[in-house]
């Protein structure tokens, strides 16, 4: 493969344009469903049809939030990065294209399957076999022209966002092969292999590992270049990056059994689950320490630079939200919080506080390098940072109040022993908590319209400008 | 017997083939986490780690133009 153009490395970048845009679409679509959803519990006259109920919407928002926004901001990030830091091309072009369409085919299968109630019921992993047979080869072209780049890498070393990124993508190819694994009955229809406790255990090591290595590993790949990037300034420590790493990867795998106090699930695994969640608040938060501390001399960076603006704030809910998860898998807690709408509030903190914030701010900052072009409106930018912020907090906080005052209804007992609160009263004192979240929804869903509009005209003005320029050089 | 005796007190000889090999990998992961922890923090290896600090801000001088595309 011609590697040069001019002496120049030929990188791939239109792949990296394509995946970033996708990225931004599905955020809209996420948030969108994830919105409609949000109003469907506080009114739930809005469930129209069967196609459109919460039950059905509830994957497609989970699905199309991790999988198509988070995996597309992976996929453009990781495909950029690699080239970068290993001063190469993408080992193969078609390849790459490959994963792209068949990536956007299977997150089209979930649109259409979802709605239509073909599910395995496994949550986070509800597509049916023929499309997680899809989405392990699509991973798979992933993986290998990403390994296969690194092999081909001009530099001596491999920077600790490879590591991250490629970590994630091994981790997830066995977590995804193993928990799938099912038996078909029909085309839309099969049975995992695994049952009772053993399902549950499988189940939740593929989805608190869906956390720990999709949603958090590979985005610290992402935080791990773009932050020293956008702020012009070495890491803090390098050691504590290569800390942070293998201390992820020895741990996270260990935590599901935290999903399941008081079940079937032996008291013993559950335990080690939370000893575990405890022990990994050193490593998370000697990484969010380590990407706060690159800013160190460089905090005024913060008054006028959006885009380090949402890779810091991104920061900060990491530091909360992995202080907070292993807090809620001891066992004392876990009896107050679990099946509460407090986990709602603790995921939406990694997931709109950390995920979407780096996610948001490495595509801003992808934006005006790959069309070489400046932001169409900062002022936007800066406006989409407050709305989503605002947004977040409201939802959060929403859910956090809402969540352990259910806690505490449902164990509520009066002087004889009996249950002070029906199911249906703790529902009806939950309602303006429900409307509350929606509107945090709202906001959320907002600043991600307001982002392509952004985008859309940033890459517009990029076309006139070069427009423009040709005749002259003509 | 102590509490903290009781609270440690293992049954060997109930326990199952799992529960022996959870046990192993439990150790060697945990002695693993331990090597890493000193190999990382070693004073002699500071600078073998932290000559990459910079590494990313260092890619203009590995090659020229920003966004390279066919």
């Amino acid at each position: 493969m011609d590697a040069r153009v001019s002496g120049q490395p030929n990188y791939n970048m239109a792949i990296v344009k394509s995946f970033a845009l996708c990225a931004v679409v599905y955020l809209i679509v996420g948030a969108l469903v994830g919105d409609i959803i949000a109003w469907q519990l506080s009114f739930p006259s809005l469930n129209l049809n069967e196609y459109l109920s919460f039950g059905r919407l509830r994957p497609l928002h989970t699905n199309a939030v991790i999988f198509a926004f988070g995996g597309c901001t992976l996929m453009a990030t990781s495909f950029y990065v690699v080239q970068r830091t290993c001063a190469v091309p993408l080992w193969s072009n078609n390849l790459a294209w490959f994963t792209f369409w068949g990536w956007n085919l299977i997150i089209v299968a979930a649109v259409i399957s979802f709605p239509l109630g073909w599910t395995q019921g496994k949550e986070y992993a509800e597509l049916e076999w023929p499309i997680d047979i899809a989405i392990a080869i699509v991973w798979l072209s992933y993986m290998f022209n990403f390994i296969m780049t690194i092999a081909n890498r001009k530099t001596s070393h491999i920077y600790v966002a490879n590591w991250f990124f490629l970590g994630m993508m091994i981790m997830i190819t066995y977590l995804h092969v193993v928990n799938s694994l099912a038996i078909p009955v029909t085309l839309t229809k099969s049975y995992s292999i695994y049952s009772g406790v053993h399902d549950a255990m499988i189940q939740w090591w593929w989805g608190h590992n869906a956390v720990g290595f999709f949603l958090t590993a590979g985005f610290l790949g992402i935080m791990y270049y773009f932050i020293p990037k956008q702020a012009d300034r070495p890491i803090f420590s390098y050691r504590l990056s290569v800390l942070h790493f293998w201390a992820l990867m020895f741990g996270y795998v260990w935590l599901g059994a935290h999903h399941l106090q008081y079940t079937a699930l032996p008291d013993w695994a559950g335990s080690l689950g939370a000893a575990v969640s405890i022990a990994m608040i050193i490593p998370s938060w000697g990484g969010a320490i380590n990407g706060l501390m690159t800013l160190s001399g460089a905090w005024h960076k913060l008054r006028d630079d959006y885009v380090l603006r949402f890779l810091v704030v991104s920061l900060a809910f990491y530091a909360m939200s992995t202080f907070e998860g292993p807090v809620m898998s001891l066992k004392t807690v876990n009896a107050l919080s679990h099946y509460t709408d407090w986990t709602i509030g603790h995921v939406h903190s990694g997931a709109l506080g950390w995920v979407a914030m780096v996610s948001i701010g490495a595509i801003y900052h992808l934006l005006t390098r790959l069309w070489k072009t400046e932001i169409y409106s900062v002022t936007m930018v800066n406006t989409h940072f407050w709305i989503h912020t605002i947004g977040t907090v409201i939802y959060i906080c929403a859910m956090w109040v809402s969540g352990i005052m259910q806690g505490l209804m449902w164990r509520a007992t009066d002087d004889y022993g009996n249950l002070t609160y029906t199911f249906a009263e703790t529902v009806v004192a939950m309602h303006p908590y429900y409307v509350l979240r929606s509107v945090g929804g709202l906001l959320v869903l907002l600043g991600a319209i307001l982002m392509l509009y952004n985008v859309v005209m940033t890459i517009r003005g990029a076309g006139q400008q070069k427009a423009a320029v040709q005749p002259v050089k003509a | 017997m102590s509490s903290l005796q009781a609270f440690f007190h293992t049954d060997w000889q109930a326990m199952t083939r799992a529960d022996v090999t959870g046990l192993i990998m439990a150790v060697v992961l945990t002695l693993l986490m331990v090597a890493l922890y000193i190999w990382v923090f070693k004073p002699s290896n500071r600078d073998n780690f932290e000559q990459y600090r910079d590494f990313v801000n260092e890619d203009e001088k590995r090659e020229v133009d920003h966004g390279q595309t066919k």
